[in-house]
């Protein structure tokens, strides 16, 4: 079954069209890669995928497990199974990691309509994700992102994600601002998320992120359009030729 | 006198006529020491009248356009009362005012306590050694009209340590009314005070609260002192403190506004010795009505500390005013201070007004300010959103975080949930406003 499809996707951001026909298909448990240069349009992908306001789609659609996404909210896409681990993590001074872990657990779940974990619960499940991205609980009763260094906002993303258990992860230049350690820890974890039941979207500049998380199929984004796609050598490829020239091939 | 110059129509006024009429009968009447001392208040009020924006300090505040022109005097246990206990602490004296006249005292060791309303000759000297010297100057008419009008209040003295729960409740009244309460809290050199002072009330009438409330505390002396304005939407409120902090003395305030179609805190702290300090955190929540607090911090002497947080959020077609003052006199060297202003949009028509003001006449000082107006953060929405929280429950969750940091850390947990079930209900509110 196909997790995510899409079709002819055009997006306009504040009148300016960004994305300009994108066409893509992400089969349950496979992980694709989508690379592009600066300003191809890869935040505004995920943006849109995960409902933000202010990307308007013109044309095509998005599919997710069969159901147009078009018009549902941010919230009510993560209920049905969506994450997006975000480029860059937002610090919200005055809420608690955990609590903000529990609303959003909870919230998801009350969405589905099962019922709720308690505090209790909800630390424990937290806990055993926690000790893999070598995350303490300091760090969880510290305000949400609130001064945490680069490496443990992407940290807690994947924890995030691991919580969550989504259908469908889109991770969006989860590789910035990692140090080489960071980058293997993340990757690691994304790794131990793979599973036959789940999709994954990584967008991202460069190709270092894919040597720890190999994808099944590499597209190429520039100016807002898929312009190549290929498989996992295909970012390889880029690193050592340049998007320019790929792109041209 | 030129600023009796700014009044639209002096003859007209309603509190000089009170005073004029009635002042032989008021409280304490014939008490040399007293009489001067609202005369010299009415002299005070009279510079400006109740003040309109053409007045500096009020220019974001126009009290005069919100006063109707006939408001009568409260009477005595006019009307009956929902006992509400709002910060639920249960230690301690209390001090239960009804329409602005006290009603109730419940005593506790360690608190002596005067009624006002029944000042005589035989009154503590304390007493008549602080009543009325502060909140009475022609730089806070209103607290001058509540000291030259009292009609009613209390004297406290904390010579060890305690609590006193001082509550203002105001029932519905039958017809538009105005109350002048005075308020004198004088904590002895080393001695210790939690004040939780609170207003609530119901009603579709005018009432206009006018309290002036003065602190004497002696050196070393510490005060905590939390405000819960929750007036109704009808109400008019003006609370005019003045506080005197003698060397090493603290006095750690915080003041939340959930009610009051105009509320005005109109503040006065003279940091007076070396090492005093002055805390101040304001909470306005205005959904409708204007929300003021405006403060001077008055760094009079070395050494001498201060911090200020205001923090607002605005509904409806709600307005919040905040601005405050520093002044750090001449010698008053290594004075340091910092204010900071932050207040959150919540719809189009929301309003604030936030004023820091610097006046430095000495060498060597701190004194910081910042400012920070706008809507929420839509990054900050959106990561919430997209990670499962719906909107409504996401702007919740921001709103009660921008708070948070003004509120905690202040009077322990019960008063803390306390003023957040007010805050909640007040919050709750703006999405039913007209925007
Ligand atoms: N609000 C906007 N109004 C106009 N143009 C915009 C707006 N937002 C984004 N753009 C433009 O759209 C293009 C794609 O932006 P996007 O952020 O999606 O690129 P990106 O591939 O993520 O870039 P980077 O690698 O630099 O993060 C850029 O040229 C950008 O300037």
């Amino acid at each position: 079954m196909s997790m995510l499809e899409i079709d002819d996707l055009h997006v306009v951001v504040d009148g300016k069209e960004i994305l300009k026909g994108i066409t893509l298909s992400i089969p349950a448990g496979e992980v694709h890669a989508v690379m592009g240069p600066n300003g191809s349009g890869k935040a505004t992908l995920s943006y849109t995928l995960a409902g933000r306001a202010g990307y308007e789609v013109t044309r095509g659609r998005i599919l997710y497990r069969g159901e147009d996404l078009t018009a549902l909210k941010p919230e009510e896409r993560a209920a049905k199974g969506m994450f997006l681990a975000l480029q860059y993590p937002v610090e919200i001074p005055g809420v608690v990691t955990l609590n903000f872990l529990k609303t959003a657990l909870n919230a998801q779940r009350r969405a589905r309509g099962e019922p709720e974990v308690d505090a209790l619960r909800t630390l424990k499940l937290v806990r055993e994700k926690a000790t893999a991205l070598k995350i303490g609980e300091d760090m969880l009763k510290r305000p949400l992102n609130a001064g945490f260094s680069g490496g443990e906002k992407k940290r807690l993303e994947i924890l995030q994600m691991a919580l969550f258990e989504p259908k469908l992860a889109i991770l969006d230049e989860t590789d910035s601002g990692l140090d080489i350690d960071a980058l293997k820890l993340v990757a690691d974890g994304v790794n131990m998320l793979r599973a036959p039941d789940r999709a994954m979207l990584v967008i991202t500049h460069y190709q270092r992120l894919l040597s720890h998380i190999v994808p099944d199929r590499v597209h190429v984004l520039a100016k807002g359009r898929i312009v190549k796609s290929g498989g996992a050598d295909l970012a390889l490829e880029l690193e050592q030729r340049g998007y320019e020239q790929v792109a041209a091939a | 006198m030129t600023a009796l110059a700014l009044k639209l129509n002096p003859s007209a006024d309603l509190f000089q006529e009170d005073f004029a009429a009635n002042s032989g009968d008021l409280p304490g009447a014939g008490l040399a020491w007293l009489d001067e001392r609202r005369e010299k208040a009415m002299d005070a009020y009279v510079m400006t009248g109740v003040p309109n924006r053409r007045v500096e300090a009020w220019k974001f505040t126009d009290l005069a356009s919100e006063l109707e022109d006939r408001l009568e005097s409260t009477a005595a246990g006019s009307a009956p009362y929902i006992d509400e206990k709002v910060f639920g602490v249960a230690e301690g004296a209390r001090v239960v005012l009804v329409n602005g006249i006290l009603w109730d005292v419940t005593q506790a060791e360690g608190l002596e306590i005067v009624d006002l309303g029944k000042i005589d000759a035989k009154t503590p000297d304390w007493v008549c050694a602080n009543l009325g010297l502060l909140a009475s100057g022609p730089d806070q008419p209103m607290g001058a009209a509540s000291l030259a009008l009292m009609r009613s209040g209390v004297a406290v003295r904390v010579k060890a340590s305690g609590v006193l729960n001082l509550d203002f409740v105001n029932p519905p009244l039958a017809r538009d009314a105005v109350s002048h309460t005075r308020i004198l809290i004088v904590v002895e050199q080393g001695a210790s005070l939690k004040l939780l002072q609170s207003h609530s009330g119901a009603g579709t009438h005018q009432s206009f609260a006018n309290i002036g409330i003065e602190f004497v505390l002696k050196a070393g002396a510490q005060l905590e002192h939390v405000v819960l304005q929750a007036e109704a939407a009808t109400a008019i409120h003006v609370a005019s403190i003045g506080a005197v902090v003698a060397r090493d003395a603290q006095y750690r305030a915080l003041y939340a506004a959930t009610g009051a179609r105009l509320s005005r805190l109109d503040v006065n702290i003279h940091l007076d010795g070396p090492g005093a300090h002055a805390s101040i955190n304001n909470v306005a929540v205005p959904g409708y009505g204007i929300a003021d607090t405006t403060t001077v911090m008055d760094h009079a002497k070395p050494h001498t500390t201060s911090r200020q947080l205001f923090k607002s959020v605005v509904g409806g077609r709600g307005r919040s005013v905040s601005q405050g003052r520093v002044l750090v006199r001449e010698g008053a060297v290594k004075s340091d201070s910092h204010q900071l202003f932050k207040a959150l949009l919540m719809s189009p028509r929301a309003e604030a007004d936030a004023k820091p003001e610097l006046e430095i006449f000495a060498d060597d000082v701190v004194c910081g300010h910042g400012t920070a107006i706008g809507a929420l953060d839509e990054d900050a929405l959106f990561y919430l959103r997209a990670r499962g929280i719906p909107e409504a429950e996401a702007r919740g969750l921001l709103v009660r975080a921008f708070l948070e940091d003004a509120i905690s850390g202040i009077a322990g947990e019960a008063v803390h949930d306390a003023l957040w079930r007010k805050l909640d209900v007040a919050l709750a509110a703006f999405d039913g406003a007209e925007t």
